[in-house]
């Protein structure tokens, strides 16, 4: 393990059931770099959700070790990795990212609201957290047209993806994971989408884990993934 | 932070979360209403009579003699003869009497017949005295004294004249027409029975009875015997003839029962005693206090009922606000999932949903509480009048905390059910948005 390592896995099993006898994810090894761009290619059902589910530390491993930024994830409890994912993962799903009750800022803010030291990291060069956020959001093509003033339900789905980038990235968490957030958005806006997220993954030294099922994307990334050929367990079990 | 988030998500859902507070508020009003004016009921029955220590009417249930008596309910079995009454009014451990006739009515109204020891020594309320808001009591045999609602729904003022009706009924077919009162006093309300009785001198009521004995007055065997008996000063009576007529009377006189107020309180027993074992005449003494009791446990599965029905809606409140709120939760996994996510702890969704549930009863409590003395401060003067009940705007009786204090508990105790299956959902879930 060194130091510039974000994700470690080593004989990482886990099963639904339990038991490990039918596992989902049966990875035997894994490793992404400090800002990394990874590309993570699998059918659904794969198991490709557990994974991050387990890089997360949502849950924890039967067998085997997932380590993040040098932490094992299984050797945490549930409080202290739920305050581990706060302060270094930040998380873009596929739709519906946004909370529907919260402006748009209010809703990039929120990650900085669970941990103090994302919210310490918004407010680096002396501004504030609502600064930050705007500042993100501007990169993000989001600051214009009177967006931020609209209630979030009333964006487009390429408008709320851009939200829930700019939520993930303040505060500058070392891991970001989307999960398959273009799979909702037309080929132009996917490209766009994902260049804006390689400008500030690369400002914020940031790996990223970028799960598709849409191989065409591959190129893009410094590294691309074929999820069955690490993944031991086979699919749809 | 999260109290933030909490007050948002409340927000956000504001038509529902206004409809489940409404329906805990109007629950909860039932049953402070309903609790409130059960309180006022009891104690303003319980007021209607103070400062008597017994009561004696002739031999019937206690509680017969009672409602009879005290509330002019139903009309008394029997009466008592006058010379038993002076017997027994002489006895030494007896500080005051007063002796009442009822039997007869104007429009509707009972009227009793009296003495003026009734406006001396009738207490109500915590040793509160009859005052009067006009003129005076009795001075003449035709002097009538009004309670206050006589008084106002008939009308009259000091000076009418009024004409007393043989029976209780609203219509009576036989009226002592010849034999008019003066109304001489109108009493000042009290919030008791008294204020809708028609008080009259007992000589009163003897010379219109004496006037009228011989049974109908179309009746033309009792009009010949009437013709043979009478003087003929007795067609057209004046006052001073109707008592003359009252003291010839004097020996067959009968009273409903008498109020007795005792020198010391410690000899009411043994005198109830001496009362219902009184040789000469059947009798029935009893105690105020402890026959209101009786009467309680008798209307006391009236009252439960109807607390039991307003405790049933409390409950149909909640379960309204548990059913808002499961059906809340499949929209909200996917908010849930979005926060755990961002790294709030399961506990905290948790929390989120309780916070929820107990915010929405305590505002539908603080509605209802704010409904009630809104309801109360307008409604006051209605309930005293037309109901005799006075319901105070007095702070919250600690049984009242109590029962809101149940229903705040209650409405927490629902909201751990949706915030233990979000807590569930939310661990099984992880960061997978179910839609």
């Amino acid at each position: 393990m060194t130091a510039s390592c974000v994700i470690e896995l080593s004989g990482a099993r886990f099963s639904w059931e339990g038991g490990g006898d039918a596992p989902t994810v049966d990875i035997e090894s894994l490793r992404v770099r400090q800002g990394e761009r990874v590309f993570l290619r699998g059918p659904s059902g794969s198991g490709k959700s557990t994974l991050l589910s387990l890089l997360a530390g949502v849950i924890t491993p039967q067998q085997g070790s997932v380590k993040v930024l040098g932490r094992d994830i299984g050797a945490l409890s549930g409080a202290a990795r739920d305050r581990f994912r706060a302060d270094h993962v930040g998380f873009i799903f596929q739709m519906f990212n946004l909370i529907p009750y919260l402006t748009v800022v209010e809703n990039v803010r929120l990650p900085c609201g669970f941990s103090d030291r994302r919210r310490a990291n918004a407010q680096r060069g002396g501004c504030s957290v609502e600064a930050e956020a705007l500042r993100l959001l501007e990169h993000l093509d989001m600051a214009h047209n009177g967006l931020l003033k609209r209630p979030v339900t009333e964006l487009s789905v390429g408008q709320q993806q851009r939200v829930a980038a700019a939520r993930a990235l303040i505060g500058a968490p070392e891991l970001i994971i989307a999960d398959e957030p273009t799979s909702s958005l037309d080929a132009d806006r996917r490209t766009a989408f994902i260049d804006l997220l390689f400008q500030e993954c690369a400002r914020e030294q940031a790996a990223l884990i970028f799960v598709s099922h849409d191989a065409s994307l591959a190129g893009l990334f410094d590294r691309a993934i074929e999820f069955a050929e690490v993944n031991r367990a086979p699919a749809g079990a | 932070m999260i109290t933030a988030l909490a007050v948002k998500s409340v927000r956000n859902r504001k038509f529902t979360a206004g409809l489940t507070v409404l329906s805990i508020a109007l629950a909860v009003l039932l049953l402070l209403g309903v609790e409130r004016i059960r309180q006022e009921a009891r104690e303003g029955f319980a007021s209607t009579i103070s400062g008597t220590d017994l009561i004696v009417g002739a031999r019937s249930s206690p509680v017969h003699l009672l409602l009879s008596s005290v509330f002019r309910i139903g009309n008394a079995t029997n009466n008592i003869r006058w010379d038993t009454y002076r017997t027994l009014a002489k006895r030494p451990e007896i500080a005051w009497t007063i002796p009442i006739s009822l039997g007869d009515s104007h429009r509707g109204f009972r009227v009793m017949g009296t003495t003026p020891e009734y406006f001396e020594h009738f207490r109500f309320a915590r040793d509160r005295r009859l005052d009067l808001s006009q003129g005076k009591p009795f001075a003449d045999v035709h002097d009538a004294v009004l309670g206050a609602d006589v008084a106002q729904s008939l009308g009259y003022t000091v000076g009418s004249s009024i004409v007393v009706a043989h029976g209780a009924g609203d219509v009576s077919f036989m009226l002592h027409e010849d034999q008019p009162f003066r109304v001489v006093g109108v009493l000042a309300r009290t919030g008791t029975p008294v204020d809708r009785t028609v008080h009259v001198t007992l000589e009163g009521l003897d010379a219109v009875h004496a006037d009228s004995i011989g049974g109908f007055p179309n009746d033309p065997l009792a009009a010949a015997m009437r013709e043979s008996e009478s003087t003929p000063e007795h067609a057209r009576p004046g006052h001073a003839h109707a008592g003359d007529a009252a003291r010839e009377a004097y020996s067959d006189r009968t009273i409903t029962a008498f109020l007795v107020g005792l020198k010391t309180r410690g000899s009411a027993l043994s005198l109830q005693r001496l009362i219902n074992e009184y040789p000469t005449e059947p009798l029935t003494a009893i105690l105020p206090g402890v026959t209101l009791q009786e009467l309680w446990e008798i209307t006391g599965a009236a009252e439960k009922t109807l607390v039991a029905v307003s405790v049933l809606v409390v409950i149909v409140g909640l379960a309204g606000m548990l059913v808002a709120l499961l059906t809340s939760l499949s929209e909200r996994r996917r908010e849930m999932a979005i926060l755990r996510s961002v790294g709030a702890r399961p506990t905290l969704v948790f929390a989120l949903i309780l916070g929820e549930a107990a915010f929405l009863t305590l505002a539908g409590i603080a509605l209802a509480v704010a409904a009630l003395y809104l309801g109360l401060f307008i409604g006051q003067s209605w309930l005293e009048s037309r109901l005799g009940l006075f319901v105070g705007l007095g702070w919250p009786s600690a049984h009242e905390a109590a029962l809101v204090a149940m229903v705040a508990v209650a409405g927490v105790f629902i909201g751990l059910i949706p915030a233990y299956r979000i807590y569930r959902y939310s661990l099984a879930d992880g960061m997978t948005v179910r839609i």
